[in-house]
Parts: structure tokens; C-alpha cells; sequence
């Protein structure tokens, strides 16, 4: 039994070994590893930009899409090279606490709040303060992330500048803990309003044939702003990291020819992000 | 309901017109649920083969152990795994994560909880009187082992195809190591989740078909074994 | 310990469980006998014959194997032993894998396929209908016959039998009478078979041992006569043999077709027919074969009456008196009531 036993363990020493080796002798290419959010991917906007990016860099992008939160810890453990998110205010503790360097605000798009077609709140046209102040009076149903993500983020930085408390125990108020548009289905389930990034609503509303449940009723306040900016991942932290790379796509995201790109990027026939690499 | 119609014919359009992304996540499913078969196959049978055969004193508790492994959340192994294949842990230098490979490992973490149990079991349901006719017809110590394992062989093999089936229809391990990156990572099962929640049905349902046939399949030899022993 | 003695077992002591022990002080079996064992389940005969057969060691006492004195550390002795159980076990594989997996274990595979063809052939499994069947497309008693060929083909030197009969047809029992048989005739192999068949155990071997509560208590050389039975006027039932002879029982049986049971001792041997004897059956025959019965220093004679084998038991002054030798004619005289039903 003991030499049995013996043999056995040597054998998995091995073949751990192999895996190493041959895991080693894969990341030999020009591959830049990206972290960014499941709405920037849904947008397709990266899947249209990582070809141009490729020809003209010979660079390879990957991305793993997940929330904000996640991405962030991501860049911590040095698991990929670059960030693309929209979370201004965390980006920039996480630049103050030395995750990430050279934050590049690259375009921005905006959130919007939407709910039933018949309006039952009557928030349509209303500021956001006003829009918050009437769900909480009359406890309206209301989806809220609750991820972490920069969605998220953004929500929770809106009712506080509203001088309010996340109304986080209220029943009404519906945290779904998922992606943007898994939070749209839920919210026009229950006959809720939520707030979303335009990118996604456009997909949601496309997939109803334009005809959605939900539809915009909050808009164009200069807080729903969603600015999104590429971050490197700190090569003083990460030795590993592909610093180099990292910023031949921040600048490349930069260029007039990307951001005019970015901009006549159409969602389904309507443009969604509005380049501004160069503003400020 | 429709979009289960509408699905169902996506779905055939999408299989026969060999559609790209279709059939990279099909082969990034079986590059890692094969890869993960391969390690646990090799790690598991032998395990489960010293577990099942031999006594030894906290062979019930191992054993417990083994059985409670079973019931892993696929969540939990791939937080555990994150953990140490990131670059901030032990094994991140090997660039294991977002690697199909890394799926593999994960993959087999999960999965061989099962193919040590199985064996296990198969090795102790061998009949009491094979030992006695191998020793009646002269083997020793080795040999009785060896040829034991041979006997318990269906058995063996029906572990590794449920063993099988389950790294194959697995989302959470994949999409946590895997990452979910296009023409890399994408399995069929990390594919159906993402358009899903991207309100794609169809592709969905596509997708689904495509497993369900790989999971039939996989069946279709249980039951040809399941006749044989 | 004479050379004659394949095993020799003294001061044996096995304890199973705490609960039941088996104790035998003196046992023997010569070279190449075929020795029978019954008695209860539970009593010892199973255990005994696993001792034999080297699958456990005893807690106390000797065992001489072929002369050398058996050591529990040694695995030598298994190699001229093999047991077959009652259940036919094979492994999952065809029939020529089954009876090859012995000579293979040992490393003997020169004419490998010839031996095995030979083994099938003895135990009449036709080798070109049988050899390439698969484990599970056999019959009960084809696949204990594949079981006995493939300890055949190791021609060991005792071949232990576990209820060989208990779970084949008859065919299958008769074929497998023969095989054993021509073991002991051709290579000297030593037959020990338990068996609760009787009739089929006193054809097979020539002594027959009753192990009950853990002890060798005796043999059980019981005569035993089959019908059918003929129910006379005179409220007797006969039985005809087929060379014409009768015998008288005089308590007539519940079936026609029921066993009579006969004791050795009850059977006087005689060379002529005696004056003023009481005793219904006075049958002659020719003696087939005479042992010393280890238990009771007596003598055991076989005698051929009408094809039946009648065992006697006499003393062997008696016999040397009588001058009694294999192939004399005697006369065997009992009576009518010493037959009795099982």
C-alpha cells in the first residue's frame, strides 16, 4: 500500500510539472489582457474596435468582462494588464492607492432612467433628485444593481448627492446583484423603473423590436454623465504586467481616427458613445 | 414561447452553416472538459483504486471526505482555484488564469471527487469470491490487484462518463478561471450564459442543443457499457 | 508423518469469530486419494477445506503439506493447491482467458493454447464451440466446468471442491465427475470434495468424513442403496439388481424411488453361506478395493454386488482370517431391518 501510494504521488509531482511547462510556453505572444464591464462588452463596441486595434498594432486584445468590482480586483492581483471601466471616482482612489496608472479618460455615454411605458410615478421630464424624491415617498418598485459595478457606482453616488439615503432595506427597492441588462428584465417583470446605461437599453430595446415595456423617461442631467477611461495596471506592482502594451492602447484608443471610429459606432442605428479623449 | 421556436430554428441554421463562434466555444468545451477527463482519469482511477482496495485505519474518514467532495459548489472550486492560479497567488507565474488549461485544472478539481468515489465503490463492489479464485488460481499480492482493477473496469468507465458529463455541462468554475474571452475561453456553457443575459435566446437554445447532443452522446455509451457489465 | 501423506494435520486449532472453533488433533490424507467431506452448515467444513487450500492459516497447531512442514509466511504450498467454490465464478473475459489465467500468472505460456484446449476438452466444453464464449453466455454448469478447467490446466496436486455439484445440472455434475476423475487417474491429483449430494459423493470418492460442531467426528461410509423399490406380498419391498439379486427391506419405503440407508458395520462378509442365519439378504459380489478406516482401525471393503457398491466394515483379523483380497467373491449378508431411510 505504501509503495502504491509512493508511485501515486510522484506521478501527480509530474504531472503538475507538465502543466506548468507547457502553460508556460503559451503566453509567448503579443497578447494585451483587459478587464472591463459586462455593458461595455454587450455594446459589441470592443468587438468592432479589437480588429482596427490588431492591424494596426499587431497586438492581440483580450477581455474578461464582469462587473466593475471585479474588474478592479482583478487589475490588485495583477491578473490582467488594463482596465476599460466607468467608475470615475473608484479609478481614481484606485490610481491614489496604486493599483493603476496613467488613468486616460477615453469617451463617455450617459445612464438613463427608465419604467413603464405609463409612467404610474410620473417621473417623466423630472430631475434626477425630484425622480428619487418621488420613488421614495411613493415607495415605487425600483431595480438596483446592487453589484458594485460602475452602474451601480453611479446610482449610489446620484441618491447621495441628493441628499438621501440608499433606501437599501425597503422592499421596493429590488437588488438584483446582476448585469445591467438581467436588471432591465427583472425591473419590466415587476413594473419597476431602473437606471441603465443607454448602451444597454438600446439592446434591450432593440431585442422588443422597439417596442419595450420599458422606456426612457429620465435623461440628459449632467450628473447621469458615464465617462469611461482606460486604466494600466501598475507595473511597479505587477511585474508581470504588459505596461508597454497597455499604453500603446491607451494612446491608440486616444488617436482622432479610434475616437472618430468610436464615435460613428451605432448600436443598432443609434450612436452610443461620444468620444472625448481630448477634453479638459 | 416563441423564442423557443425561433430558437430551434437558429439553432439548426447556426450548427449546419458552421457558424465560427458556435463551434470555437464547441471545441474550447472539448479541449478543456477532455484535458480535465485526461487529469482525472490519470490522478483519480489509482486514488480511488488504493481507496476502495486496501484497509487502513481512517479509511471510513477519507472516504467521508471523498463522498462530501462530491457536493462542491462549481462557485466555491473556482474561487478556490482563482485563488491560487492568479498572479497574486502561489501558482500565478504559470499564466494559468483565462487559459483554457486553467479551466482544465479547475475542471478536474471538480470532477475527480467523482472519479475517486466511483472507483472506489467499483473496486469494493467486486465480489467477495474473485479474490479467493485468483488466489485459487495461484496470483499474488500485485497480480490480484492489478486484475482486480481489470474486472471492476465497467464500473470504472461509468464513473468517468458521469464524471464526463458533468465537466462538460459545468458554468461556474469555466466562467470564473475561463473568463469568458471570445475565440479563447468561451465554452458552450459560458457562451449560453453570456447571451443569455444578453437577451440572445436563440444563440442560447443553439448553443444548449449543441450540449445536449454532446450530453446524449456521453450517455448513449453509459447505457452500452451499463448492458455490458 | 509418513512420505504416502499429502497433508498431515496435527493439534489444529482455528478460531473464527470468537464463537466457533475447529479442533482436530489428528488428521491425514494420502497421496492421491479423493476423500469427501459432509456435515452441517456451520460446521467446520468450509473452514477446513479454506485451511487446506491455504487461504488461512490455523491459530494453533501443524500442518505438513507433501512432507514439509507448512509456514503461514510461505506462499509455496498454494501454488499445488487450488480450491473450487461452490457458486461458478469467472472473471469478466472469454473462456480460454478464464482457463489461461493461471498458466499466465505463473509464467507458463509455452503451448499455452494447447493445454487450455486440453483443459476444456476435459471437462467436455468443446474448445472450438467454447473457447472464444464470453464470460456471460454460459450456463450455470458450463461455467463451473470453465471453472474446473482452468485448475486443471495448473495440474495441481490436490484439487479442493467446494459443492461442485450444488449449482449444476446433471449432465454438468456427470461431466464433472469424469474430469476429476481422470485428474486422479492420469496425474495422482488428490480429490477433497464437500458435498451435501451424497449419492454423487460416495460414487466419487472412496472415504468420506462427517465434520459437525468444529471436529472431525468420523466417516460417514454409509451405504447407500436407490430404487426403485418393489413392495412384495409378504410386506417387504425389493430391490432388484441388475444380475438378478435381491434386496429385502423390512420397512417398505414412502416413495418408490426413496435411498436406503445401509451401515458398513451392519454388513457381515462371507465366503460361503453360513449355517442358521436370520439375515434376509445374502448377495454375492467381488471386492473392489479394501482401506483402513483412520478412525476406527477397522477395515472398510468394497464389494461389487450387481454394479452396487456395498462398503462393509470389518475388523481386520477378520479380513485376514477370511483371507479377503481385492477380487475375491463374498458373499454380503444383512438383514432385512438394518436397512433404514434417510
Amino acid at each position: 500500500m505504501k509503495r502504491a501510494l509512493k508511485i501515486y504521488l510522484r506521478s501527480l509531482w509530474v504531472i503538475v510539472c507538465v502543466i506548468g511547462i507547457a502553460t508556460a510556453a503559451l503566453s509567448a505572444e503579443k497578447v494585451l489582457r483587459m478587464a472591463t464591464t459586462t455593458s461595455t462588452d454587450n455594446t459589441g463596441l470592443l468587438d468592432y474596435l479589437a480588429p482596427h486595434f490588431k492591424a494596426d498594432t499587431g497586438i492581440e486584445l483580450q477581455w474578461v468582462a464582469i462587473g466593475t468590482g471585479k474588474a478592479l480586483e482583478l487589475g490588485k492581483n495583477c491578473d490582467v494588464d488594463v482596465l476599460l471601466v466607468h467608475a470615475p471616482a473608484a479609478e481614481m482612489k484606485y490610481v491614489q492607492e496604486g493599483y493603476g496608472v496613467d488613468r486616460r479618460q477615453i469617451m463617455y455615454n450617459d445612464f438613463v432612467f427608465i419604467g413603464p411605458k405609463n409612467d404610474p410615478a410620473g417621473v417623466k421630464g423630472k430631475s434626477v433628485t425630484e425622480t428619487l424624491q418621488t420613488f421614495v415617498a411613493h415607495k415605487v418598485s425600483f431595480a438596483s444593481r446592487g453589484d458594485n459595478s460602475g452602474t451601480n457606482k453611479k446610482e449610489l453616488l446620484l441618491w447621495k448627492n441628493a441628499g438621501m439615503a440608499v433606501p437599501d432595506k425597503e422592499s421596493w427597492y429590488l437588488q438584483t446583484g446582476q448585469g445591467m441588462l438581467n436588471t432591465i428584465t427583472i425591473a419590466a417583470e415587476r413594473d419597476a423603473y431602473t437606471m441603465t446605461d443607454r448602451g444597454t437599453y438600446i439592446k434591450y430595446a432593440a431585442n422588443w423590436k422597439g417596442d419595450p415595456p420599458l422606456v426612457i423617461l429620465v435623461e440628459g442631467d449632467a450628473s447621469l454623465r458615464n465617462q469611461y477611461s482606460v486604466l494600466a495596471v501598475n507595473p511597479t506592482r505587477c511585474s508581470n504586467a504588459k505596461h508597454d502594451l497597455a499604453g500603446q492602447f491607451s494612446a491608440w484608443m486616444a488617436l482622432p481616427a479610434t475616437q472618430k471610429s468610436i464615435g460613428e459606432f451605432k448600436l443598432l442605428g443609434k450612436q452610443l458613445f461620444i468620444p472625448n479623449a481630448d477634453e479638459k | 414561447m416563441d423564442y423557443l421556436s425561433e430558437g430551434l430554428i437558429r439553432a439548426f441554421v447556426l450548427l449546419f452553416s458552421g457558424d465560427a463562434e458556435t463551434f470555437s466555444a464547441v471545441f474550447t468545451t472539448l479541449k478543456a472538459s477532455t484535458m480535465s477527463m485526461m487529469a482525472s482519469l490519470v490522478l483519480g482511477i489509482p486514488a480511488g483504486f488504493l481507496l476502495g482496495y486496501f484497509d487502513f485505519s481512517g479509511k471510513r474518514q477519507i472516504r467521508a471526505i471523498v463522498d462530501t467532495l462530491l457536493a462542491l459548489p462549481t462557485v466555491v472550486v473556482g474561487l478556490f482555484v482563482y485563488a491560487l492560479i492568479s498572479r497574486r497567488g502561489p501558482f500565478g507565474d504559470f499564466g494559468l488564469l483565462f487559459t483554457i488549461p486553467g479551466i482544465a485544472i479547475a475542471q478536474t478539481i471538480l470532477v475527480l471527487p467523482i472519479i475517486i468515489s466511483l472507483t472506489a465503490t467499483a473496486i469494493e463492489g467486486l465480489d467477495r469470491r474473485l479474490k479467493i479464485t485468483l488466489l485459487a488460481l495461484g496470483a499474488r499480492g500485485r497480480q490480484i490487484a492489478m486484475t482486480s482493477l481489470l474486472e471492476a473496469r465497467y464500473a470504472v468507465l461509468i464513473a468517468a462518463v458521469t464524471a464526463y458529463g458533468r465537466a462538460i455541462s459545468e458554468v461556474g468554475v469555466s466562467m470564473m478561471i475561463g473568463g469568458n474571452i471570445k475565440w479563447h475561453s468561451r465554452t458552450i456553457t459560458t457562451a449560453i450564459a453570456l447571451e443569455t443575459g444578453k437577451g440572445e435566446f436563440a444563440m442560447g437554445i443553439a448553443l444548449g442543443i449543441v450540449l445536449l447532443s454532446l450530453a446524449f452522446a456521453v450517455n448513449f455509451i453509459l447505457i452500452t457499457l451499463k448492458r455490458k457489465s | 508423518m509418513s512420505p504416502g501423506q499429502i497433508y498431515t494435520l496435527e493439534n489444529l486449532i482455528y478460531s473464527y469469530d470468537g464463537t466457533f472453533t475447529l479442533r482436530i488433533p489428528e488428521f491425514t490424507i494420502p497421496r492421491g486419494a479423493s476423500i469427501g467431506m459432509v456435515g452441517p452448515n456451520g460446521g467446520g467444513k468450509s473452514t477446513l477445506l479454506r485451511l487446506l487450500a491455504f487461504l488461512e492459516a490455523p491459530d494453533d497447531g501443524t500442518m505438513y503439506f507433501d512432507g514439509v512442514r507448512v509456514d503461514p509466511a510461505d506462499a509455496s504450498p498454494r501454488k499445488h493447491v487450488t480450491i473450487l467454490l461452490q457458486e461458478p465464478y469467472l472473471l469478466k473475459r472469454t473462456v480460454f482467458e478464464n482457463v489461461a489465467y493461471g498458466l499466465k500468472v505463473r509464467n507458463q505460456r509455452t503451448h499455452l493454447a494447447a493445454r487450455v484446449h486440453e483443459a476444456l476438452s476435459i471437462v467436455g466444453l468443446p474448445p472450438a464451440d467454447f473457447a472464444h464464449r464470453r464470460w456471460y453466455a454460459l450456463s450455470g454448469g458450463e461455467a463451473q466446468r470453465v471453472s474446473l478447467a482452468a485448475r486443471l490446466v495448473l495440474r495441481p496436486k490436490v484439487l479442493i471442491l467446494d459443492e461442485p455439484t450444488a449449482s449444476v445440472d446433471q449432465q454438468s455434475a456427470f461431466l464433472i465427475k469424469e474430469a476429476i476423475t481422470t485428474m486422479r487417474t492420469t496425474f495422482e491429483t488428490t480429490l477433497i470434495i464437500a458435498s451435501h449430494d451424497l449419492i454423487w459423493l460416495n460414487s466419487v470418492t472412496e472415504q468420506i468424513y462427517k465434520i459437525y460442531d468444529g471436529c472431525i467426528v468420523g466417516y460417514a461410509a454409509e451405504n447407500l442403496i436407490d430404487g426403485p423399490w418393489v413392495h412384495d406380498d409378504d410386506g417387504l419391498a425389493r430391490r432388484i439388481l441388475p444380475d438378478g439379486q435381491r434386496i429385502f427391506t423390512a420397512t417398505p419405503p414412502a416413495r418408490e424411488t426413496a435411498t436406503a440407508l445401509l451401515n458398513p458395520s451392519d454388513i457381515m462378509l462371507a465366503l460361503e453361506k453360513p449355517a442358521g442365519l436370520s439375515a434376509r439378504n445374502i448377495l454375492r459380489g467381488s471386492i473392489t478395493h479394501m482401506t483402513m478406516e483412520n478412525m476406527s482401525d477397522k477395515m472398510l471393503v468394497v464389494v461389487d454386488v450387481g454394479t452396487l457398491n456395498l462398503t462393509s466394515r470389518i475388523t481386520r483379523e477378520a479380513a485376514e482370517s477370511l483371507q479377503l483380497l481385492p477380487g475375491t467373491s463374498v458373499l454380503t449378508i444383512f438383514k432385512a431391518s438394518a436397512l433404514h431411510w434417510q
